[in-house]
């Protein structure tokens, strides 16, 4: 059991990331990543949103009707959603406004969704709780790593902080502006499924 | 799981209770913390106009006790109706409805004081740019005339794009600018492309526009002069008292 639980947690990590392997959530790692502390907050709602309804839906899995088993999903995945943004834009009004609507599409990020009917649907809450912070995490990972890269490269700063000297800017230096636009997130993500994949050695067969 | 309709309306209609029950509960909790915040980003937006470092050395935004007090010692808040120019006394901006703020039936102003002479004015710009309504505060120096800053603030404008009207760089060209000249006001232009290519002479009326919001930048031009028109009847009755 504990190994089962590891593997819960662990798993969607890097073996069965479900960005860089299922790719799925494209789509709004590639629209916060500018900044690090964007992706953080992002990757954070996304942790507790999937967590959050893999833990109810777990929990009502026996009792749902099957005629109305994805609109159940659906609004249980929303209400979460529209709670995690209010908070948002209660307690941190300045990010909230940068990730804007992206917050709102959690909704419909398919990660959130998948792992419902993956996951929850079919283990105890216990461990489909675990499912969905694994999965929040993976995608998390993807996230910070590609928002690095994107905040270094691009603003020459991490998280807020300068990381190329002053210096380097008076020697010549500058910013790659194209990490700053969604087609540079691309590339890094790009790149990043590539490395993934070749050490994980989990390739597409057709 | 062969269970009957009425279990599943039963259950769908469960489920919308459950729901709303917890939306609303935490919209009611949040509301007043959500206004706090929206009504601190007005304040911080007028201090921005007004030419205050909203920034401080660290790169850090300034708090709400700070942008309070700066409101407490230097600001005071009238408003002003749209049809005479006229001071509606005892009228608070908070007081004033939304319809008449966005219909300018009623035009909200922004006094800084020092000491007891008002040496800079700010009040609420806002129309149409490509896609949405802007939202932004212009304010002017103490002769009515030089522009110490502009912002935008909300916008639905093409990220990239239109949006960059909301960017430091965008915004600063406006610093300077003089929106009365020889007895009149001058309308103040986004021009496409460089001012430098359109008025080779230099311009204090002119910003560069940018490439690929063409339309956002007249958008911009029409309600901000249209806005400054609207304040003028106030104003020109300061000019004309000295």
């Amino acid at each position: 059991m504990a190994g089962n639980l590891k593997k819960v947690l662990v798993d969607p990590l890097s073996e069965n990331n479900p960005v860089t392997i299922q790719i799925l959530g494209i789509c709004s790692s590639l629209a916060v990543t500018v900044k690090l502390e964007t992706a953080l907050v992002m990757a954070i709602g996304l942790t507790v949103v999937t967590a959050g309804s893999n833990w109810v839906i777990s929990l009502l899995r026996n009792t749902i009707p099957s005629k109305i088993r994805m609109i159940v999903e659906m609004a249980v995945v929303s209400v979460l959603v529209i709670v995690a943004d209010q908070f948002l834009r209660a307690y941190l009004f300045e990010i909230s406004r940068q990730l804007s609507v992206f917050v709102g599409l959690i909704i419909t990020n398919c990660i959130v969704m998948g792992r419902l009917e993956a996951y929850a649907l079919q283990n105890p809450p216990g461990l489909s709780f675990l499912d969905g912070i694994g999965n929040g995490l993976g995608y998390s990972l993807v996230l910070v790593i590609v928002a690095s890269v994107r905040e270094i490269l691009g603003s020459g700063k991490w998280l807020g902080f300068r990381v190329i000297p002053e210096a380097a800017y008076s020697a010549g230096y500058i910013n790659n502006g194209f990490m700053l636009l969604a087609p540079g997130a691309f590339i890094v993500l790009g790149l990043l499924i590539w490395v993934q994949r070749t050490l994980s050695k989990k390739f597409e067969t057709d | 799981m062969a269970k009957g309709d009425a279990y599943t309306l039963g259950y769908a209609a469960a489920v919308c209770v459950a729901c709303s029950l917890l939306l609303s509960g935490t919209a009611a909790l949040l509301k007043s913390k959500q206004d706090f915040q929206v009504e601190l980003d007005r304040k911080v937006n007028v201090l921005k106009a007004f030419g205050v470092a909203t920034i401080d050395g660290q790169g850090r935004a300034i708090g709400g006790e700070e942008v309070e007090k700066i409101f407490g010692e230097h600001i005071s808040e009238v408003v002003l109706d749209g049809e005479t120019g006229q001071v509606l006394p005892g009228l608070a901006v908070r007081d004033v409805s939304r319809d008449d703020l966005e219909g300018k039936k009623k035009l909200p102003l922004f006094l800084w004081k020092d000491g007891d002479r008002v040496t800079r004015y700010a009040f609420p710009i806002s129309g149409k740019g490509l896609w949405s309504t802007i939202y932004g505060y212009l304010a002017l120096g103490e002769d009515l005339s030089t522009i110490l800053g502009v912002t935008f603030y909300r916008h639905g404008e093409t990220p990239g794009l239109g949006a960059e009207i909301s960017t430091d760089a965008f915004q600063k060209q406006f610093v300077g600018k003089k929106v009365f000249k020889d007895g009149r006001l001058q309308p103040i232009e986004v021009v496409k492309g460089r001012v430098a290519n359109r008025y080779p002479e230099g311009s204090d009326r002119a910003v560069d526009g940018i490439s690929g919001a063409t339309l956002t930048g007249n958008g911009i031009n029409r309600f901000l002069n249209g806005d400054l028109e609207k304040y003028e009847t106030y104003f020109a009755g300061i000019r004309g008292g000295g």
